[in-house]
């Protein structure tokens, strides 16, 4: 007995002994799954982070979907919520006609999504500043990050004038609340930014590798750069960044106006010489079955496209949103080839390939509700041109499974630097330089007719305030639904042509506040008081 | 035959012994026999010498000197006894005579010298005894405990109450059985015993498991409550756990509609924002779920509320213990048994909806609102339907056991069979479970004891249709509620071309929903009747585990348990393609037109280890139980997920044997796979004493530190302790004198509990590296055509992470009164959860999801339970008895890194439902406007504050009250407008037995909650819906309603978060109605039965509630629960079931 318990007590004491020992390496456990930190050690570059900027534009309904194309192009007078009577409904109220909300889906996520890529670009950012790498590699893709902080920034101080400056990385999220800053210091850093990108960023794409068209390059940090300047009246930066631009030798004019848009398979269209920055989407094969493979996370082109509602199930293309206003329509001269390449209209041919079109006939408009028939007059068509029905067949968004995420979002597009430098150079008093560009536009608008044509005919400058009325108004016809309108027309108020927000969006029941968005409520409720609602709301 | 004797004196082997006992008794026979005929010859002399010996020794130095042989048992204790012999040439019968001389040795003389010595006081005459234990009303009581007083000699009842036993014909019977007190019968050499139980409301020698052990509960200084396997058994609940609603004090559980979920279940309130859901521990291992488990295989549950109980379970103890014992073999008797329970499933009280002549008023009111001219088109939507009815039915719920025990002085083995199908009240959603348990126990010697333990289930898993398992539950409701009444539920015939091959054929097939509904709304019928039986989704668990438990130095057990739980989900999704038309204009769809297989595996694994030392040991008033030892635990969970679409072959047939990725009808460029994969082990050491003083004072103190794998920093490792003291009054003398309390104990306990709360930030769900910036999975970008990883944190990891802490109070009282028929029990408690564990969603400043640790949270409250038990006359008996438990939650603080100092959860498409958690207020209470009414005009809003910081309104749109008092109505005028936790609950039941009838009522209810009804209130501005039945008492103009708003879903202000969602939670229930009858067991004998009951029951017969939606249960998680989103959770059906249980 005395003999078996000496044994027991042995084992026992063993068993701790061995257990003690074992014990810190039976719980050092690393994550079965890589970590930013493997994934830095493996790259040795801020590639991986740098690439999830991209993937935030695309995936972040903010920059990519719905919320965007509230903000930026309902609130035009060129587009409408569009879509049915019962979707959506409340975007009529808070776009449509400037009964703006404090607290709401798609605002929320418009200001959540933006600071989301602000700090994700200051972490990307500090760590590079840390490391202090310098090969060309980190430095492009800290370019990359300082271009998505000025570009988020840029859309910020648009869309809501003055916001808190958040430009430094930070672990305490209470360090992370502060009250607005001045538009001049959101400018400023918007300023250090793009210099540093511009400096950073390759001439072309092509420098990441044989495979990264749409990549960023110093061309979109300079075209965004002009953007920013032509918000602030800046002229001779417009001008001369966008010289730059131009001078580069990297970008040119689609001759069609429509091959801008065009999205096919294996990516036919995409990136073009005439896309400076695209978002840029992809599915692949079956990808509506599969699911994963579907990368375009239905934002940007699912949005846009046809509406079916109680019309045959061919037309399940989107879900409808972002359409042409009967405005749009009205005052769009018929001569120009732009017109029928933009607006897409219910009961009529698509066109044909000569216009964008893929050779089918739209069902006919029944009524708002699309009861029997589509529940819209026009769609946007420049989105339509992007849905190569190959392309839909082979990525299985067919029938009732609708959807169109493989389209590139073209946010930076070189047309816009040829009306950027026309509006700088005129009013800086040059209006030769001002007549030049919008020739460029006008006349390739016109199918490359030449200076002889009689449709879109050629435009010489008289005066700065007639030029400057035509290059407004070509900026509408050029740009219509793509997100520029309301705010060139904010920027423009007051004008003495009339071509300002205060006049031409009165109708809908815009006022001067309006300029800016109330700042979400959840962004005032957690701030406690730091972060003060814009004035007026 | 003396060398027999000599082994048998000498061998400390039991099974020598037992040998012994045996023959010993065989000779005893014998010699009785031979008495009569023996001739006695005691004549013989002898001399003999001895100084002070044992009499054996001077048997033996007779037998020496060769004449005589002796023969006696060396158990004798007069045998020993010293002796001085100094004869010489006496006769052999008179110096036995002499020497046996005042003890109780006698002695016989029998042939051949052989003398024979037996005691004649305490003759061994082991006697058979039979008999029958019955309750108090003359019930007879199976399973009970007989055994012989001072030894291991034991039997159980069978079911009839009957049980046989050999026992010393001056030994004591003593009777025990959980619920019943415990009852000691001197046999007096009776052969025939009955025995009548008591019942005891307060079984003070009950054994109870308390976590690495057992022990009596009277030496214990908590509040643990014990729940008979039986009153579980015959519930119609798949989940055990179901079944505890209002049964116990401080258990608050919210059931789910949903055949497999998990009932939300919260001991002694919210504990914390993260997990709050008890630790199960089942036969020692830990588990988070325990739907596995069969309830017929249960023997007891547990529920461990207080701090001296959980400290022994460390970080897994905060949130209170559910330690369930399955069911093992009783001593003494095999047993087969035979339990069937068939039941029905029937929605009532199922909220109403509009039907097509509401819905046509509404709809054409709401489309003037909106301004919409062009009048709806109806054609082909001439239908009424209620689409709730369309997609429910009268569900069936069954159950059938068997089991078959056996046991003998060695050998303890059960094994047992299980089958339980469980439907869902929605269409085709059903569970199906088969188990097997088998317990196998084996005596290797006196000190030496193994076994092992075995529980497989195989589980069918229900369809899920929504493809995410959403906690709120299916969808089908919510969607059916969601479809206009106008559209029909029938199929329409078409002549189609066949999706899987080249013929055309006539076809039936469903509608979609109409155009004027196309976003987001579909026909559940749709999707469900062509997809339900397209999944083949099976779980396969094995949780077993080995013991060896080893007694030694008399005082000491050391127990070795090693445990293993390996689950494997294996799951298989096809696909299917299949037409659909359009109501109105008839067109035909293709739903799904490629066809697709998806492969699911998830393998879970854990592995636990206990090694426990305890000391046992009782001296003088002393009683001492201490015990210590080391446990491990490992946790991995390996998920693979595989899809492919059809190929150049056209659609993978609508075939099982092709529901696989490879199967040569599937597109090699679509198979694609993905997987995810997490382990975390824990290392722990604990300790635990429970000291007496004379049964009077008692003490308890435990002690665990908690290694993890989880955490890298300084707080890998954290202690956890508890002490407790108790005092039994009722011992002291000045309590002797009173008569009215039969026992009355004091206690209290006070200790520091962990909560290893484990979350994923951006989902909710476990995250098991909270240290390590891992990042989300499957982030690409592409360029043009080509794919490129990305990286994308998946939360911000603190370096600095430590468990949350609770620290618990308990204070109390039990007392058993009036002849213990009534028994009272009171508790306080109070706990404070420090350092909670708190997710920083920061959204709006644009950071990834953290989890830091600050801020606390308090849950006190009061628990009262009383039972009462008489037997009124011999033939009836009433048992009664309630529990009402008080409680309140308030959050102190929360972490100054949670940006406005509040935890807003918010659901709904544009987040208006609100649940906050905030210091001073309760844990997820419910925040928004407060409505005071409708604006009834244009004058009425001019007159009234300014709203117009909300939105846009008009008349018909809801005032909203102006709580700041500024005059105007704007965000700071939000407040609380409700709190999801009950301000108590409480639950009773009647019993009463006559004769063979025993009758039982079980009632509950919670009151003082509220319920946030987020349909018919919040819709989402994507769709358009049917409309609630109550929105027909709609404002249509002035005075019409001052409660309802305006149809007009374009008029977003009245799509705030407020008081109109808020509905009252409480409710009162007759939770469970049963009836059985138990069979005469005579006239079941002439069949070979022993005992035969069979019972009706009816759960959830009627509940009286003020909520409209399908139940007033709603559960959730810790900073969000009580929301009513109008998914099958809350579809809490009645469920009417009969049974028999029959044991052969």
């Amino acid at each position: 007995m005395k003999q078996s318990t000496k044994i027991f007590g042995m084992i026992a004491s063993g068993l701790l002994i061995v257990a003690s020992f074992s014990c810190k390496k039976f719980l050092d456990r690393k994550p079965l799954q890589a970590t930013l930190q493997d994934v830095q050690a493996a790259q040795g570059t801020l590639e991986a982070q740098s690439l999830g900027l991209y993937y935030t534009l695309r995936t972040y309904a903010g920059f990519s979907s719905l919320p965007w194309i509230d903000m930026h192009s309902i609130r035009g007078d060129d587009a409408a919520k569009g879509s049915d009577a019962n979707d959506g409904k409340e975007v009529i109220a808070e776009f449509e006609t400037f009964q703006y909300t404090k607290d709401d889906w798609a605002t929320d996520t418009y200001w959540n999504d933006h600071y989301t890529m602000i700090n994700l670009a200051n972490a990307e950012i500090h760590i590079g500043d840390s490391l202090k790498l310098t090969d060309p590699a980190t430095l492009r893709e800290l370019g990359e990050a300082h271009f998505f902080r000025a570009y988020s920034f840029f859309e910020l101080v648009k869309a809501y004038g003055q916001v808190p400056l958040i430009n430094y990385y930070f672990v305490n999220p209470a360090d992370g609340i502060r009250p607005k800053s001045s538009i001049d210091s959101l400018y400023a850093q918007i300023d250090a930014d793009l210099d540093t990108a511009s400096r950073y960023l390759p001439l072309s794409a092509s420098e990441y590798g044989s495979n990264y068209a749409g990549r960023l390059t110093q061309g979109a940090a300079n075209t965004l750069w002009a953007q920013t300047h032509l918000f602030r009246k800046n002229w001779d930066r417009v001008k001369s960044l966008c010289n730059t631009v131009i001078n580069s030798g990297q970008y040119s004019l689609l001759p069609n106006f429509y091959d801008v848009w065009k999205d096919g398979v294996f990516g036919q269209g995409k990136n073009s010489s005439e896309s400076i920055f695209e978002m840029n989407a992809y599915a692949g094969v079956n990808a509506q079955s599969i699911g994963s493979q579907n990368q375009g996370q239905d934002g940007w082109g699912t949005a846009q496209q046809v509406r079916k509602d109680g019309a045959p199930v061919e037309w399940n293309l989107g879900w409808g949103w972002n359409v042409p206003t009967d405005t749009l329509v009205a005052m769009w001269d018929n001569t120009d080839p732009r017109k029928n390449m933009t607006i897409l209209y219910s009961g009529q041919s698509d066109g044909g390939s000569s216009q964008g079109g893929w050779g089918a006939t739209l069902p006919a408009y029944s009524d708002p509700l699309g009861s029997t028939g589509l529940a819209e007059k026009y769609w946007n068509k420049k989105l339509y041109t992007g849905n190569d029905p190959a392309q839909r067949q082979a990525t299985g968004f067919v029938g009732g499974s609708g959807g169109a995420p493989w389209i590139d979002h073209r946010i930076l597009r070189y047309a816009d630097v040829y009306l950027m430098l026309a509006e700088a150079a005129n009013e800086l008093g040059d209006g030769a330089t001002a007549e030049s560009a919008l020739e460029t536009i006008r006349n390739r608008a016109s199918g490359n007719l030449g200076l002889t044509r009689t449709i879109l005919p050629h435009i010489a400058f008289t005066s700065q305030a007639q030029m400057r009325t035509a290059i407004k108004k070509e900026r509408l016809w050029e740009f219509a639904m793509e997100g520029y309108r309301f705010y060139d027309l904010v920027r423009w108020t007051p004008a003495s042509d009339g071509i300002d927000a205060l006049t031409v969006l009165a109708p809908l029941g815009y006022q001067a506040r309006n300029q800016y968005y109330p700042i979400p409520q959840p962004a005032i409720d957690i701030s406690a008081g730091v972060l003060k609602q814009n004035p007026n709301y | 035959m003396k060398k027999m004797l000599t082994i048998g004196g000498l061998s400390p082997h039991a099974v020598k012994k037992a040998l012994l006992v045996m023959k010993l008794t065989f000779l005893l026979v014998f010699v009785a026999a031979l008495q009569v005929s023996a001739n006695v010859s005691g004549q013989g002399r002898v001399s003999l010498t001895l100084k002070q010996v044992e009499i054996s020794r001077v048997l033996n130095s007779i037998e020496k000197q060769g004449t005589y042989r002796f023969l006696y048992n060396s158990r004798l204790t007069t045998i020993r006894k010293k002796v001085s012999v100094d004869v010489t040439d006496m006769t052999i019968s008179e110096l036995l005579k002499n020497m046996f001389n005042g003890t109780d040795l006698t002695f016989k003389m029998l042939e051949n010298n052989l003398i024979v010595v037996v005691s004649n006081s305490t003759a061994p005459q082991d006697i058979k005894v039979t008999g029958t234990v019955t309750g108090a009303s003359g019930e007879p009581l199976s399973g009970v405990t007989v055994s012989v007083k001072g030894t291991a000699n034991a039997t159980s009842t069978d079911n009839n109450g009957n049980f046989t036993i050999t026992v010393p014909e001056k030994g004591t019977l003593v009777f025990s059985y959980i619920g019943y007190q415990t009852q000691e019968v001197a046999v007096n050499g009776q052969a025939v015993i009955t025995a009548k139980l008591a019942p005891s409301t307060r079984a003070l020698d009950e054994v109870v498991v308390i976590g690495y052990g057992q022990a009596s509960k009277r030496d214990l200084t908590g509040s643990i409550v014990k729940i008979d396997g039986k009153e579980i058994a015959d519930k119609p609940n798949v989940n055990p756990v179901s079944s505890l609603q209002s049964k116990v004090a401080g258990v608050y559980i919210v059931n789910s509609g949903d055949p497999g979920q998990q009932p939300d279940i919260r001991i002694r309130g919210t504990t914390s924002i993260g997990q709050v859901h008890p630790l199960y521990v089942v036969d020692g291992i830990f588990q988070d779920d325990i739907s596995y488990l069969n309830a017929n295989d249960i023997e007891s549950m547990e529920v461990l509320k207080d701090p001296s109980s959980l400290a022994i379970f460390g970080v897994k103890g905060a949130t209170g213990v559910i330690a369930i014992t399955t069911k093992k073999a009783r001593a003494g008797q095999t047993i087969i048994n035979l339990n069937s329970t068939q039941g029905w499933k029937k929605l009532v009280d199922a909220p109403k909806f509009a039907d097509a002549t509401t819905f046509k008023t509404l709809y054409a009111e709401e489309l003037a609102n909106t301004g919409i001219t062009t009048p709806p088109n109806f054609t082909g939507l001439d239908a009424n339907t209620d689409w709730i009815k369309a997609v429910t039915r009268t569900a069936n719920f069954q159950t059938n056991n068997l089991s078959i025990s056996s046991s003998t002085d060695k050998n303890k083995f059960s094994m047992g069979l299980g089958y339980t199908k469980d439907q869902s009240v929605v269409n085709h959603i059903q569970l199906d479970r088969l188990n097997i348990n088998l317990s196998d126990e084996y005596k290797l010697n006196k000190f030496i004891r193994v076994g092992t333990n075995l529980i497989v289930s195989r589980t069918h898993n229900p369809y899920i249709y929504d493809d995410l398992g959403d906690v709120n539950g299916s969808n089908v409701l919510n969607d059916a509620r969601q479809v206009v009444p106008l559209l029909g539920t029938g199929t329409k015939s078409f002549r189609l071309k066949n999706l899987y091959g080249t013929d055309t054929t006539n076809q039936n097939i469903y509608p979609l929903a109409p155009t004027l509904q196309l976003a987001g709304v579909v026909n559940p019928l749709l999707k469900l009747n062509n997809e339900y039986n397209k999944t083949i989704d099976y779980t396969y668990r094995y949780v077993g585990s080995a013991f060896a438990e080893i007694n030694f130095l008399k005082y000491f057990t050391w127990r070795t348990t090693v445990y293993g739980d390996i689950s494997d989900q294996n799951k298989r999704q096809y696909r299917p393609t299949y037409y659909a038309f359009d109501p109105v204009s008839l067109a035909i769809q293709v739903q799904n037109p490629l066809t697709s297989v998806q492969e699911k595996s998830v393998t879970t694994r854990k592995f636990q280890q206990d090694q426990i030392l305890t000391f046992k040991s009782i001296f003088n008033e002393h009683s001492i139980t201490a015990s210590g030892g080391f446990t491990t635990y490992y946790l991995g969970n390996f998920e693979r997920d595989g899809k492919a679409v059809q190929g150049t072959y056209g659609p993978i047939p609508d075939d099982k044997r092709f529901w696989y990725i490879t199967t040569n009808f599937e597109d090699p460029a679509t198979a694609i796979a993905s997987g995810s994969q997490y382990e975390y082990t824990t290392v722990s050491y604990l300790g635990r004493i429970l000291y007496n003083y004379a049964n009077k004072y008692y003490l308890t103190g435990s002690y665990r530190n908690d290694g993890s794998s989880q955490i890298s920093g300084p707080h890998r490792h954290q202690g956890f302790w508890a002490v407790g003291a108790g005092w039994e009054l009722t011992k002291e003398n000045f309590m002797a004198s009173q008569h009215i309390f039969d026992f009355v104990k004091l206690r209290g306990s006070v200790g520091v509990l962990g909560n290893q709360n484990t979350y994923d930030p951006s989902t909710g769900l476990a995250a098991p590296y909270l240290f390590d910036e891992v990042l989300t999975a499957g982030t690409v970008t592409p360029f043009g055509n080509t794919l490129y990883s990305a990286a994308q944190p998946a939360y911000k990891p603190d370096p600095d992470l430590a468990w949350e802490t609770v620290h618990a109070q308990e204070i109390g009282f039990e007392a058993n009164a009036l002849n213990n028929r009534l028994h009272v029990e009171f508790n306080y408690y109070n706990k404070k959860t420090e350092n909670l564990m708190t997710v920083i969603t920061n959204g709006a400043l644009g950071i990834f999801n953290e989890v830091t640790n600050a801020g606390s949270l308090r849950n006190w409250g009061e628990e009262v339970t009383a039972s009462w038990n008489q037997r009124l006359t011999n033939d009836l008996s009433l048992r009664i008895s309630g529990n009402i438990t008080f409680m309140k939650n308030r959050i102190e603080a929360l972490s100054p890194l949670l940006a406005g100092g509040k935890i807003i959860r918010t659901s709904q498409n544009n987040g208006q439902q609100a649940s906050y958690t905030q210091p001073g207020y309760p844990i997820a209470y419910f925040y928004g406007y407060q409505q005071v009414g409708i604006y009834q005009s244009q004058q009425d809003i001019s007159s009234s504050p300014d709203a117009s910081a909300i939105g846009t309104y008009h008349p018909g749109d809801f005032k909203f009250k102006d709580v700041t008092g500024d005059g105007k109505i704007d965000v700071d005028d939000r407040t609380k407008i409700g709190d999801p936790s009950p301000n108590f609950i409480y639950g009773g039941s009647v019993g009463l037995t006559w004769r063979h009838f025993d009758l039982g009522v079980d009632i509950g209810g919670v009151h003082g909650n509220q319920i946030f009804r987020t349909w018919a209130a919040l819709e989402s501005p994507y769709q358009f819906v049917n409309y609630a039945a109550f929105q027909i008492n709609r404002w249509h103009g002035p005075g019409t309603s001052n409660k309802v708003p305006q149809v007009n879903s374009g008029e977003r202000y009245n799509y705030q978060g407020s008081s109109y969602s808020i509905e009252s939670g409480s409710y009162f229930r007759i939770r469970n109605v049963q009836l059985a009858y138990n069979f005469d067991t005579k006239m079941l004998a002439k069949a070979y039965i022993k005992n035969l009951r069979i019972f009706a029951n009816v759960q959830n017969l009627k509940t009286w509630r003020h909520n409209s939606g399908f139940s007033p249960e709603f559960g959730g998680d810790a900073t969000s629960f009580g929301v009513d989103y109008g998914k099958s959770s809350s579809a809490l059906p009645m469920i009417t079931s009969v049974g028999l249980n029959v044991t052969f």
